[in-house]
């Protein structure tokens, strides 16, 4: 094995994840230790610790190219593994590693440029007849050019970023009224998160399911899918649950989406994991959305139905080894559902609730996997993001694997944060859901309320409230009010304090 | 004298949707569902922390913030808020609701904290339920702040550029 | 004697007569505003079967001139008498609203200062239930004098025994000094209110139009006058937490408040404090999460929470024995002083010294409130109070710097030389005649002018000063705080402070009284 040793430039739960298969690999691994979470989790699942804490810079050391490029040296880390965020899509940090003789474990830069740019990429969609929603042909300058590719392809239209996903820089327009106001705050938050403001628009498919695809490819070409994720269940484009296979798609849709994404990734030769996005409408008619060159959060539901460890893969992969699967190989076997257990306020929709964790008790049914990288101490850090754990649930068909998540959901015990888990509950006892009928409309449009409580558990917070009342006032007597005590004042100190009048 | 008139029979917990409980006094480690009583206890361990023990399963529950007497209970991960009243508080209450009438503002507050990136309308400007009113960023997001009702923009405490904390006072609209 | 005889009779005809007069008629016309009886809050109060009446069947001083009626009702409009609350004497007043308005006439005033002066003598506090409609006009200047008694009556006792009053109802006119000279006032939301000049006046003269609510309810002196130290939204609540109140208080100034078991479940040694204050020195947080931590569970009783909220003032307990606290509120206003908070936080050292109750100060403040406002109303004035009350209590005085404690507010927030007895402070603390950033651009004004790159330089000035001048460990070495502790030892460190200083004491200087600024 050429990769003896992997710097992880990531933290939290996919830095566990990553050290895991590089433990079960004989691989060495380097972590990362930071002055914001100096006790965090993913620092005692590594070989080595680079302390970086007293870099006090205003950049974090996982977006700072130069720094981690100068820890890999100092720790003689042959590779690099960027996780998914920070700097897993940047092609100017693959190509450093590359130049620098470190093994950058992803795609190659220019496959990572081409799809970071949805313009680049949905050039080269159109180009290999892969079928997407209309739009501009490139960057939109303003809102008036917005506007007028508005009127060409029709309402409703979204505004997107041109240089990041997951649902920043993102707004959709209904009425040529609203772009003016709707195109500032997109390109703002776009020049935000992705220090490039610009967008583009393209025309708004209402209700679509979100499906994507996995993809595996190695150095000699050999490209090939691993069936589908459902993942239309997302509030503000944020994904909260995703399944593995979809109900939306039968084998023939399957086959037929599967060979379109592995046609767009092998436009631009790639190679490793990543993902390749659909919007799928009620015709079922697909549209190709975009590509992310990374291993992406919900990746376990793969792994959980394929078999298969995608981080495995993508160390052999970057290793230069040939995919020893072929598409035939590939088969789908029972049904995964992830839910992403966040610390978040869902009666305060949705709003962050940082803190730390007092206790953490997950289920240890045999159809349960947890990912996390947070342990019972940690703190849930703002600047960061707000995952606490993946629960990833499976069954031999989706039956059942509802069944068990809904099980599963009722054990675990998380203290110290207000969490997503109300919301999950509902979620598996939403007909909606349980039919597989949802779309991406589903959070905004479908529900009323977004958790669930059982009828009896408002009383029973009754009960107690009514409880510490009347502990509190009514039974005041009884709490022991001593004035003897008050009384007996050391004679010295009472002398003093009479003969002073 | 007697306290008789006074003596507390029941307590009524009053939950944030209005919505009423009653418990008799003195209360009992029981409660009455249909037909059958079922046993409900506050216990306390190592591993879980505090919970309740109802019908065989422990729920996760925590007190939030009591004050005077209002209380804020996290129970299985949902936060509830009561007011608990006697009797003669409840009865108090509608008196004084009845003397109230309509509402005569709106406040809106911050859902979280976060820094006030810009202000989208003005001091007499007439707003639309639903309409954004205010951008708050947080958590590498920009959150768009909604009017929760029709009606004109009475004052304007955030400022554009600067940090707010939850509930913190953002914008008052006149209904 | 025989019990059908006419002289028992008599007695039996009269209590009857009595028990009339508080008829469920009368208490219907109470309830239906939402307001209770002055007996149900006397019942409320007291502890069952403890209440002995006085003068409960006094009638009213007959009129010098017949003019208007005057009703001749028992009680003239007060119940007055003495009971126990959770077991210790108290004597208290109510104003009986349903009995001609609770208007304050001759015997009324005379029960009242009956009650006063037993209580003077008992050694007992005296809490006073305002519910009426001012002075009784019928009786003209007997009125008046009945009111100047009972103010010289608070203020005789005053700083002797605690003095409460809860404001139930209108409390108008001459009738409000009353409470504003008692130790602590208590509110009913909504249904009680206090001002000198009525709205209907004020309409007159000013032609202003506001409500009762509006010029003097629960609220407005909870908040913007600080009159009111304590409001709760029903009387049931407000009686309980009287009680409760009460049960941090000693019976006069020679005695020890009582104790109250701890349960345990704040320990010695808490962890969770050092979690408390945010790194960054610009962040807020609630100085209450702190307070809860140190001391004994749920104890922490916050007076005058909405008036001057940049100052945390309360009482609290420690194994059981109460204390009292003044911390800055960095979540309000940055923690600065301003002239609300220095009087607020004056008033109460003063009551606590008066009653030797110890002071632990929690200190995170960056100044006084800078602006013209503050300076044309006299923040130099306001905030010497807060100085002079500090420096003169001589009971045992406790500071501990959380973090920031910069310039003239940290002399007066009991610094060591102004009389603290015991000064510690957070390795978080940062102790220094300014913050960094205004020090750094006084002192190297220069060098930044002609720097190429003045916002590094500054930054590097900045954490220089801090590591330099600004720690505690400074202050530590030259003996101007005694020690920089573990914010998890608080707890432990306070009680033995205190164990140390249990026995206090320091004679007052021989003079009628100082010359406070007022």
């Amino acid at each position: 094995m050429k990769i003896k040793r992997i710097l992880i430039a990531n933290r939290g739960e996919i830095a566990v994840r990553i050290m895991k298969t590089a433990r079960l690999m004989n691989i060495e691994t380097v972590a990362v230790k930071t002055a914001v979470e100096p006790n965090a989790m993913y620092l005692g699942s590594a070989d080595i610790v680079f302390d970086n804490t007293e870099d006090m810079s205003e950049v974090p050391v996982f977006l700072d190219i130069e720094k981690l490029i100068a820890i890999a040296l100092k720790t003689n880390a042959n590779a690099v593994h960027p996780g998914y965020g920070f700097l897993a899509e940047n092609a100017y940090f693959a190509q450093k590693c590359i130049d620098n003789k470190i093994i950058f474990i992803g795609p190659s830069p220019d496959a990572i440029y081409k799809m970071g740019n949805k313009t680049i990429a949905r050039n080269l969609a159109l180009q290999n007849g892969i079928p997407m929603a209309m739009g501009s042909q490139g960057n939109i300058a303003n809102d008036e050019e917005a506007i007028a590719i508005a009127e060409k392809i029709g309402y409703p239209v979204i505004i997107k970023a041109a240089s990041g996903g997951g649902g920043r820089g993102m707004r959709i327009v209904r009425k040529s009224e609203e772009m003016d106001k709707m195109f500032n705050i997109a390109s703002k938050e776009a020049e935000k998160s992705f220090n490039d403001p610009s967008v583009f628009v393209e025309k708004y498919i209402e209700n679509p399911k979100h499906i994507e695809f996995q993809i595996l490819g190695d150095t000699k070409g050999n490209i090939i899918h691993l069936g589908e994720r459902e993942c239309s269940i997302q509030r503000k484009h944020q994904k909260l649950l995703e399944e593995a296979p979809s109900c939306a798609l039968d084998a023939k849709l399957r086959k037929k989406m599967g060979s379109m994404a592995i046609q767009i990734a092998r436009a631009v030769n790639y190679y490793s994991a990543g993902t390749v996005e659909f919007l799928l409408d009620s015709e079922k008619n697909f549209y190709f959305m975009e590509m992310n060159t990374r291993i992406q959060v919900e990746h376990p539901v793969t792994e959980v139905i394929t078999g298969i460890d995608l981080i495995e893969q993508q160390i052999l992969i970057a290793n230069g080894e040939p995919l020893k699967m072929k598409q035939e190989d590939i088969k789908l076997k029972g049904w995964a559902i992830e839910c992403r257990i966040n610390a978040e306020d869902v009666q305060s929709g949705f709003a962050p609730d940082p803190g730390k964790i007092e206790s953490l008790n997950m289920p240890t049914y045999q159809c349960v996997r947890v990912d996390t990288g947070v342990q019972q101490g940690s703190s849930i850090v703002a600047s960061y993001d707000s995952m606490i754990a993946k629960l990833i649930v499976k069954g031999k068909d989706r039956k059942e694997a509802l069944k068990n998540t809904k099980m599963a959901l009722d054990k675990v015990w998380i203290k110290g944060t207000k969490t997503t888990l109300p919301f999950f509950r509902m979620l598996v006892r939403h007909p909606k859901f349980q039919d597989g009928s949802f779309t991406t409309a589903f959070i905004e449009k479908d529900l009323e309320k977004y958790y669930f409580n059982a009828e009896y558990e408002e009383m029973l917070a009754a009960w107690l409230a009514v409880k510490l009342f009347a502990e509190e006032n009514l039974n005041y007597d009884s709490i022991n009010i001593d004035f003897k005590q008050g009384k007996e004042i050391n004679p010295w100190l009472l002398n003093k304090r009479i003969s002073q009048f | 004298m007697s306290n008789d008139k006074l003596q507390k029979k029941k307590l009524y917990a009053i939950s944030s949707e209005n919505r009423q409980f009653s418990f008799s006094l003195p209360l009992k480690h029981s409660i009455r569902i249909g037909k059958r009583n079922y046993e409900v206890k506050l216990k306390a361990d190592e591993k879980y922390g505090t919970y309740i023990l109802w019908k065989n399963r422990k729920y996760p529950v925590e007190i939030v913030r009591s004050r005077q007497n209002k209380y804020e209970i996290l129970f299985n991960d949902i936060s509830y808020t009561f007011s608990v009243e006697t009797p003669f508080s409840l009865q108090r209450m509608k008196v004084l609701n009845a003397q109230k009438g309509k509402a005569t503002a709106e406040y809106i507050k911050a859902p979280m904290p976060g820094k006030i990136i810009d202000v989208l309308v003005r001091e007499g400007s007439a707003v639309q339920r639903g309409e954004p009113v205010v951008i708050l960023e947080a958590m590498k997001m920009q959150n768009e702040i909604l009017s929760p009702v029709n009606g004109t923009v009475v004052k304007i405490s955030a400022k554009a550029n600067t940090n707010v904390m939850k509930d913190d006072l953002l914008v008052e609209i006149k209904p | 004697m025989d019990l059908s005889g006419k002289s028992y009779k008599a007695y039996i005809e009269r209590q009857q007569a009595l028990r009339k007069q508080y008829s469920p008629e009368q208490a219907a016309k109470q309830h239906v505003k939402g307001k209770l009886t002055a007996w149900e809050r006397i019942s409320l109060l007291f502890d069952n079967g403890t209440f002995e009446e006085i003068d409960a069947f006094v009638t009213p001083a007959s009129a010098p001139v017949e003019f208007g009626k005057v009703d001749r009702k028992y009680g003239d409009g007060v119940i007055v008498g003495h009971g126990k609350i959770n077991g210790r004497l108290v004597f208290a007043y109510a104003q009986d609203f349903t009995i001609m308005g609770g208007s304050l006439g001759l015997v009324h005033s005379r029960k009242i200062t009956k009650v006063q002066e037993m209580a003077l003598k008992m050694g007992a506090p005296i809490i006073g239930m305002m519910d009426s409609g001012g002075a009784r006009i019928q009786e003209g200047v007997a009125s008046l004098s009945g009111y100047a008694s009972i103010f010289h009556n608070i203020i005789q006792s005053s700083g002797i025994i605690p003095q409460i009053s809860v404001i139930m109802g209108p409390c108008a006119g001459g009738a409000v000094y009353s409470p504003a000279l008692t130790d602590f006032v208590f509110m009913v939301n909504h249904t009680s209110y206090m001002f000198v000049t009525g709205p209907n006046v004020v309409k007159e003269v000013l032609n202003e139009d506001v409500t009762s609510d509006g010029l003097g309810g629960a609220e407005v002196h909870a908040r913007k006058s600080g009159v009111a130290h304590m409001i709760y939204d029903d009387e049931e609540n407000t009686i309980l937490a009287l009680k409760k109140f009460l049960s941090y208080l000693p019976s006069n100034n020679v005695e020890n408040p009582p104790t109250v078991a701890d349960d345990g479940t704040i320990t010695n040694i808490n962890e969770r404090l050092r979690d408390i204050v945010p790194d960054d020195p610009n962040k807020a947080y609630d100085v209450r999460d702190v307070i809860n931590q140190v001391v004994d569970r749920s104890s922490f009783y916050e007076t005058s929470e909405l008036f001057g909220a940049s100052l945390v003032t309360g009482f609290a307990r420690l194994r059981g024995r109460t204390i009292a606290i003044v911390a800055n509120q960095p979540k309000v206003l940055a923690g600065v002083l301003d002239i609300d908070s220095s009087v607020k936080g004056a008033r109460f050292i003063r009551f606590c010294d008066a009653f030797n109750i110890p002071i632990i100060t929690f200190e995170d403040v960056p100044g006084f409130l800078p602006g013209v406002d503050q300076e044309h109303a006299g923040i130099i004035r306001h905030g010497a109070k807060l100085l002079f009350a500090y420096s003169e209590a001589t009971v045992p005085k406790i500071t501990i710097i959380l973090r920031k404690a910069y310039g003239g507010a940290f002399i007066v927030m009991n610094s060591k030389f102004l009389g603290g007895d015991f000064n510690y402070a957070w390795p978080s603390a940062e102790i220094a005649v300014m913050g960094p950033d205004g020090a750094v651009a006084i002192l190297y004004r220069k060098e930044l002018a002609e720097s190429k790159n003045p916002v590094e330089m500054k930054k590097e000035l900045v954490k220089k000063y801090r590591d330099r001048i600004a720690n505690p460990f400074i202050a530590d070495e030259s003996g101007y705080i005694d020690e920089v502790i573990d914010p998890a030892m608080t707890r432990k460190k306070i009680i033995s402070a205190l164990d140390a200083l249990s026995n206090k004491w320091v004679k007052v200087p021989a003079r009628k009284h100082g010359n406070m600024p007022l």
